[in-house]
């Protein structure tokens, strides 16, 4: 199993992308690398070669750029060049801490889509209150646009996952929307509604609230694009000023609350703790041909290994073929 | 590659990705409006075409290509 690895992508590459990899190396001898980028770079970090190649390109994908044109005129970019190598079958999934659009448009336009799933979909892990395996939530921006035909399609792809990757039987899927009762949402929310109930290979369990996202209270959550996008970014943008809130009530009050802080800062490690996504490894873009996982631009080595074993697991349990096989079956009996 | 032949291939690669019969396909077909094709599908198949026919298109011409017509006489104008 070889994994082509972009790495110039994210705040602090190559350095942690190296770092990152070679522990993962040494971990699964069975697993071999293919580092896009810079050479010279990607050396000066590199102690050991073992199981790693390193496949020199000049041109980088930025921040800034925007993405379809990006991956269409920087041919050679490590993110292309790392994409057309597992489209031309040399390495079997896609790992990049770069820009996500252009990641997204790689996955899509050079690794290509699975020819039954309309659209592909990009699934975060988040945390949850009651569970270390977190909550796989999809689309969270692949798509402005939805089909109830295209949630029913991550419904299922996210099922898989949850089964293959977090070993969870019978995941509980739910549905996104403005209040749990049946009748609740628009039209496409109404629609997607009446395909999930009705599509037997999931463990549908009805409508979640944005509200209940962290609650534990399934194990994959399906929401068209515009409303994963909008609901990630109010709950991160939500937990990051209640942090910074609470860190300045805590210091800025004076010495008795200084003293309080200290007493009670053990405690408020352990939420930190069960924030702490790490563990869940990166984004993947599910409905393409091989697995395309996005860690964020600012991982640490931590986040890059748990990546790499998320990849792993995907390949080991030929993830992506089994949603294909599923799609075809579902289209034969159409 | 004669424009005739040049129409065929489009009309199968485009019979295959819209799932659609490849009967019902004129050059008047336009992607939007009759194949319901995003804008997701239109890079796709710009790409498919590069491919195909080994010809560049760059962005600024194919924003220009709208109907099945409009691909058939760029790649007609573009290849050899």
């Amino acid at each position: 199993m070889k994994i082509a690895v972009d790495a110039m992508g994210g705040d602090n590459a190559p350095q942690v992308v190296v770092e990152g990899i070679e522990k993962a190396r040494d971990e699964w001898s069975d697993l071999e690398f293919v580092l896009y980028g810079d050479e010279e770079q990607i050396k000066k970090y590199l102690k050991d070669s073992k199981n790693i190649t390193i496949v020199h390109t000049d041109e980088e994908i930025l921040g800034t750029d925007e993405p379809v044109k990006a991956i269409r005129s920087k041919k050679n970019s490590s993110m292309v060049r790392a994409a057309k190598s597992v489209k031309d079958g040399e390495t079997d999934a896609l790992f990049s801490l770069g820009n996500t659009g252009a990641l997204l448009a790689a996955g899509i336009f050079i690794v290509g889509r699975i020819k039954q799933v309309d659209r592909p979909a990009l699934m975060p892990t988040l945390p949850v209150t009651n569970s270390p395996l977190g909550v796989n939530i999809l689309d969270v921006g692949a798509n402005a646009e939805a089909k109830a035909t295209y949630l029913q399609q991550w419904a299922v792809m996210g099922s898989i996952y949850a089964t293959d990757v977090k070993q969870i039987k019978e995941p509980r899927v739910a549905l996104l929307n403005n209040g749990t009762e049946e009748d609740k949402g628009d039209t496409l929310h109404k629609e997607a509604f009446d395909l999930l109930k009705n599509t037997e290979e999931i463990n549908f369990i009805g409508n979640v609230e944005s509200g209940d996202l962290l609650a534990g209270v399934a194990d994959v959550i399906v929401t068209d694009g515009f409303t994963g996008n909008a609901a990630l970014k109010a709950t991160e943008g939500t937990a990051t000023i209640l942090l910074k809130e609470l860190k300045k009530a805590l210091m800025d009050n004076g010495i008795f609350t200084k003293l309080g802080a200290a007493i009670v800062a053990p405690s408020l490690k352990g939420i930190k703790d069960m924030f702490d996504t790490s563990r869940a490894g990166g984004a993947v873009l599910l409905g393409l041909k091989s697995p395309v996982i996005k860690a964020h631009g600012a991982a640490n080595v931590e986040t890059i290994f748990y990546t790499v074993k998320q990849i792993y697991d995907m390949l080991l349990n030929d993830t992506v073929n089994k949603a294909n096989t599923y799609f075809e079956k579902m289209n034969k009996e159409k | 590659m004669s424009e005739q032949e040049i129409f065929d291939k489009i009309t199968a690669l485009l019979a295959d990705k819209f799932e659609v019969d490849k009967a019902t396909i004129k050059k008047e077909t336009s992607f939007t409006k009759d194949l319901d094709a995003d804008s997701i599908d239109l890079v796709e198949f710009v790409l498919e075409l590069e491919e195909e026919f080994g010809a560049e298109i760059p962005d600024e011409d194919a924003e220009k290509i709208l109907t099945v017509g409009d691909a058939v006489t760029y790649i007609s104008n573009h290849t050899k």
